[in-house]
């Protein structure tokens, strides 16, 4: 009887948060829009009238209370539209606010709503707790109610919609605010396409003079290269990279798949650990770590360039790898489980066989990124062909640039081309 | 009835215009085949010899040499070891391809024939003359040919007891021993531990953020996100209209192909090239002072590159079955395009173009360390000036941004599909 | 001399260099207002032959003519014209998936529609009520404004028919409109097709997979085995022994109800 009670509360309660996540997150998305318009309206305004003081960064001179005026403005902007029916919040997630006994909603009872709301929502958030609709609805007589579009209404076209309004409006904004703080300048292009022409000319007619005899004058560590030894090198970087990589995170891929690790305490650490440990090593970019193992293992060294590729690797693969492990179909799990195999047993036998395709696919693609990405990790310290390419330019040698960069597109290209058709065959 | 009868030819099929294509098609074909089998050969052989010597010269001698032999000894070498292990064994391209030299007729290739068989090939195929027949005349005259390979009921031999198997785990091996000698120097080595206390500095930063730079780093990522959105909308400008003529099933006919293989040629080379170094590029073209602009050029050229590729391909799966339809109700070429085409791409256009934008974002953070402005850059400078806790903070807004941009795009995605 | 309707003389299609022969000198004449089946293992070239007759795919040899008129020897623009009247319903419907089922009937004006209209959608008012028209005709009027993606086989083939009527066809070629569909649902599609023929005095072709079928609803039914002609003749006429030279000696007939 209790239980029973227990339980019907809980379901409203859940029904509550369900609703008020549901105001609070279309609100938030509101807020957000009009902030934005803020921001760029600012922009504007500083950089129109006060000129002088602006950078070209663009700093937002405002005096020392006109934050809170921001702020309010924005909120007050969100209430209103939200009211008025010109809301993205709520269209974004298929609410409307909609009359309870389905006649229109005058002006007039929009603006008691938005008068309410002042009143109700900062005042008495508990308001929210006392049923279906806050209190400001309840007396307004109207609700946000899901919508659904009626199969016999024609749609309308995309730009006659709120949607495709805000969508152009906030796009023009975007392009006008962007355009000044970036400081596009297409005259200056123009204007210095001479001096860049000549550039380009002696790029394309490329020095191959070094490309297999070493450079007297360039050398790392006593040592001079030829272009082609730094290629090989750059290739040797991105396998060494890839295969330390994969093989390292083959077995954590495991440790970080729901369905494997099972629902126990110590199952959910270890699941944890191991996914955070992708999400955050994935989104520092590989030459980040590239300038931070630069410093650790010396600058211009090939294992610092090696170390930055795998580390990235082991986090960007162990991650599509566990993604991989999670989709797996459960039936020949749960025949070998029935078979009174172990965890270990069932991974082997069970799981392995279904992901190993598309994981060598996923290991190839790895590569192909890789190769790439080493032909550039030098400019931090990495080692590999961008050292010539990087010296050459500060030589302001282009023609041997020349001769590096078509060096570069050679070697991505080849490899792109080789694990393309070797994804096709695995496919 | 009143219709035209006699619209059959009985002329010999050599006598006519497609009778002789048909024919040229057949030998191109077979060339193609054998050209095939023997490119890979060669080519697998050439590598396997320079990676060899490539080791040898690098552990024994200790220089860096790649054929240690002049090139003509080596080309011959190529040449020669290709031809012998075709004719005399399952070679890698023979596998690959699935193919197999064998008799035509009969049951089993002597030595005898294969003998023969390679010498008839330097007589006969080197010169290009045997190709004028159809089956080429070496294969015809030693009765073996490269057939489609059978391997119905046979059990397939351990890797081991293959050539080549063998030369794959040959290549392996060599490949390891090159590229961990030649990548990974002792000293590093010795470094990476011994230095590992100097990095201390760099973890303590991470985890005691200097609050002061928030507001100036947080100016920077906003140049950061505008430089991704503007430079992914203008991609989307450019490479919609080239996406069409990208693709290979729009693309047809003596005008179409030529376009399409020189813009996919193109594409195919700028993307190729980093954006880190369209970011130099750009650099010097719009000098330095305007750093996010050159930054925003190089994100703009790669984009292009890249989503031109991404949707054409997405083109050329599209769905036959609406073009078809409207075709046949009377339409014009624009009316197919607007109707059939259109509706398929519009919503995997826009998440390649969410994706894109993810990349940009990480892309911009990367191009400002070459001095593409935004927040890069300023982490860069951090770096460079051993101000490890600015350097810290800097790298954790960078979390947090990518962070954010990769949730948001993907559940946009999610919601497109 | 009352010419045929349509004539088909020597009609033969081959694919890839010469590799496959997907049509052999075909000849056959249809009549105005037959129900005319076509029956057939798969791959024995009724879709290439219907294909071939509105041209969207070209045939290598032999003559079409339509009222009179050689289809093959036509300009792409003038064969344009020609496609007006002629409606085509498919076995995966052809329909686009992310439009609406109105908007999927609509394309079926798109012959009639001057460029620029059709390229901004501007379809004449006539031409929407038409589509509704139409729509209440096949039973989904009320799904009008649904994308089709939401809708069952059956419906989908349907929204296909409908598009084809907007078309105003005087000949509709059916490539095995049912094949797709359930037994119960081929029925109704089938009828509909009985109908356009009857009513619409719509000349109309169609492929069918089962013999029951083509029993059923065709005037006359012609038989391809390797794309050669191995029946021309009623319905009737398709007795035990003709059945298994068409389809093989191990076929056995299968009654659709």
């Amino acid at each position: 009887m209790s239980g029973d009670n227990a339980a019907i509360v809980g379901s409203a309660v859940g029904d509550r948060l369900a609703v008020l996540s549901r105001r609070a997150f279309s609100f938030l998305l509101d807020w957000m829009t009009w902030g934005y318009v803020a921001y760029c309206v600012m922009y504007l305004l500083n950089h129109y009238w006060y000129t002088v003081h602006v950078d070209w960064w663009g700093t937002l001179t405002l005096p020392s209370w006109g934050w809170s005026v921001v702020v309010l403005a924005t909120l007050e902007l969100a209430v209103w539209s939200r009211s008025l029916g010109r809301s993205l919040g709520q269209r974004a997630i298929g609410v409307a606010l909609q009359d309870a006994a389905g006649g229109r909603i005058t002006a007039g009872r929009r603006l008691v709503r938005i008068l309410l709301w002042h009143v109700s929502v900062p005042l008495f958030a508990a308001g929210f707790w006392r049923g279906g609709d806050p209190w400001h609805d309840r007396v307004a007589g109207m609700g946000l109610r899901p919508v659904s579009p009626d199969p016999e209404r024609p749609g309308r076209r995309a730009l006659a919609t709120q949607w495709g309004i805000v969508a152009l409006f906030l796009g023009v904004l975007t392009l006008w605010v962007g355009w000044l703080i970036i400081g596009i300048n297409f005259q200056i292009l123009a204007r210095r396409a001479a001096q860049t022409g000549r550039i380009w000319g002696e790029m394309l007619r490329p020095d191959f003079r070094y490309f297999t005899t070493p450079d007297p004058v360039f050398s790392l560590r006593a040592l001079s290269y030829s272009i082609l030894d730094l290629a090989v090198v750059t290739v040797f970087m991105a396998l060494t990279a890839t295969i330390l990589g994969s093989v390292i995170a083959f077995p954590l891929s495991f440790v970080g798949a729901r369905n494997v690790m099972g629902f126990s305490p110590s199952g959910w650490a270890a699941y944890g650990i191991v996914r955070g440990f992708f999400n955050v090593f994935r989104s520092i970019e590989t030459i980040i770590w590239g300038s931070i193992f630069a410093v650790w293992v010396g600058y211009g060294t090939t294992l610092a360039g090696i170390l930055a590729l795998t580390v990235h690797t082991i986090a960007a693969l162990g991650k599509l790898y566990s993604e991989q492990v999670e989709g797996v179909s459960p039936g020949p799990l749960e025949a070998v489980w029935a078979a009174g195999g172990s965890r270990v047993q069932v991974v082997r036998h069970a799981v392995i066989p279904q992901v190993l395709p598309s994981f060598w696919a996923f290991t190839l693609y790895r590569w192909d990124i890789n190769v790439r990405m080493s032909t550039v990790i030098a400019l931090v310290g990495g080692g590999g062909i961008g050292d010539m390419l990087f010296y050459y330019k500060n030589q302001g040698d282009w023609p041997k640039v020349g001769a590096v960069v078509i060096v570069i597109v050679a070697i991505v290209w080849a490899m792109d081309y080789i694990s393309g058709r070797l994804r096709e065959r695995i496919a | 009835m009143g219709y035209p009868e006699g619209y059959l030819s009985e002329r010999p099929p050599w006598t006519t215009g497609a009778g002789i294509q048909d024919a040229l098609a057949r030998r191109a074909i077979a060339a193609r085949r054998y050209l095939g089998v023997f490119l890979l050969d060669a080519g697998a052989l050439a590598i396997l010899w320079i990676l060899v010597s490539y080791v040898y010269a690098w552990y024994v001698l200790g220089t860096t040499a790649y054929t240690l032999v002049p090139w003509w000894a080596f080309a011959v070498g190529v040449v020669e070891g290709a031809a012998a292990w075709g004719s005399f064994g399952l070679s890698l391209g023979q596998r690959l391809l699935g193919r197999d030299l064998g008799p035509v007729k009969g049951r089993e290739a002597s030595s005898g024939a294969r003998v023969w068989y390679l010498l008839l090939w330097h007589v006969l195929v080197l010169p290009g003359v045997g190709f004028l027949f159809d089956p080429p005349l070496h294969e015809r005259l030693t009765g073996l040919g490269l057939r489609p390979r059978g391997t119905q009921g046979v059990a397939p031999a351990p890797w081991y007891r293959t050539s080549a198997g063998l030369f794959v785990a040959a290549l392996l091996a060599v490949t390891c021993a090159a590229a961990v000698g030649v990548t990974v120097s002792w000293t590093a080595l010795v470094r990476l531990f011994r230095q590992a206390g100097e990095t201390v500095d760099f973890w303590r930063a991470l985890v005691s953020p200097d609050t002061s730079i928030l507001l100036d780093a947080g100016r920077d990522m906003i140049i950061t996100v505008f430089m991704a959105v503007l430079s992914t909308l203008f991609a989307v400008v450019v490479a919609v209209p080239l996406s069409f003529l990208a693709a290979r099933n729009l693309m047809r006919g003596p005008l179409g192909r030529p376009v399409y293989t020189v813009l996919r040629g193109a594409m195919s080379i700028i993307r190729s090239i980093e954006p880190i170094i369209w970011a130099i590029i750009f650099l010097v073209w719009v000098t330095a002072l305007r750093s996010a602009f050159a930054g925003i050029l190089a994100l703009w050229v790669h984009s292009i590159a890249d989503l031109v590729k991404l949707y054409a391909e997405r083109l050329e799966a599209i769905d036959q079955g609406p073009i078809e339809a409207i075709t046949a109700t009377g339409a014009g070429r624009l009316s197919v395009l607007r109707y059939a085409i259109i509706p398929q791409i519009v919503n995997p256009y826009i998440s390649f173009t969410l994706y894109r934008w993810d990349i940009n974002i990480r892309m911009a953070t990367v191009v400002g360390l070459v001095g593409g402005g935004g927040i890069g850059q300023r982490l860069i400078n951090y770096i460079w000036g051993v101000q490890y806790r600015q350097a810290g903070t800097v790298m954790i807004l960078i979390v947090i941004l990518v962070w954010a941009i990769d949730y948001l795009s993907a559940r946009l995605r999610a919601k497109l599909a | 001399m009352a010419n045929p309707y349509l004539v088909v003389e020597h009609l033969t299609k081959v694919y890839e260099r010469g590799q496959v022969l997907a049509l052999r000198d075909l000849s056959f004449a249809v009549e105005k207002g037959e129900f005319l089946v076509v029956i057939g293992l798969s791959g024995s070239g009724k879709s290439t032959l219907l294909r071939c007759i509105n041209r969207l795919i070209e045939p290598t040899r032999g003559r079409i003519w339509l009222d009179g008129v050689d289809l093959t020897r036509l300009s792409q623009a003038r064969m344009r014209r020609v496609r007006r009247r002629i409606g085509m319903i498919f076995q995966q419907f052809n329909l686009v998936d992310r439009s609406t089922a109105i908007g999927n009937v609509l394309t079926g004006r798109l012959g009639y529609l001057p460029g620029w209209r059709a390229l901004l959608g501007w379809f004449p008012k006539e031409d929407r009520e038409k589509a509704l028209a139409n729509l209440e005709r096949v039973g989904l009027r009320d799904k009008a404004y649904v994308r089709v993606d939401q809708l069952s086989g059956g419906q989908r083939q349907r929204v296909g028919i409908a598009r084809a009527l907007m078309q105003e066809p005087e000949i509709l070629l059916a490539d095995e409109p049912v094949s797709a569909l359930d037994p119960a649902t081929s029925h109704s599609i089938m009828q509909y097709l009985e109908q356009m023929n009857r009513q619409d005095g719509a000349t109309v072709i169609a492929s069918l997979h089962f013999l029951s079928l083509a029993r059923r609803y065709g005037t006359r039914i012609i038989a391809l085995k390797d794309g050669q002609l191995v029946f021309d003749g009623l319905p009737t006429a398709i007795d035990n022994a003709k059945f298994k030279e068409i389809y093989g000696e191990d076929a056995e007939e299968v009654e659709v109800r």
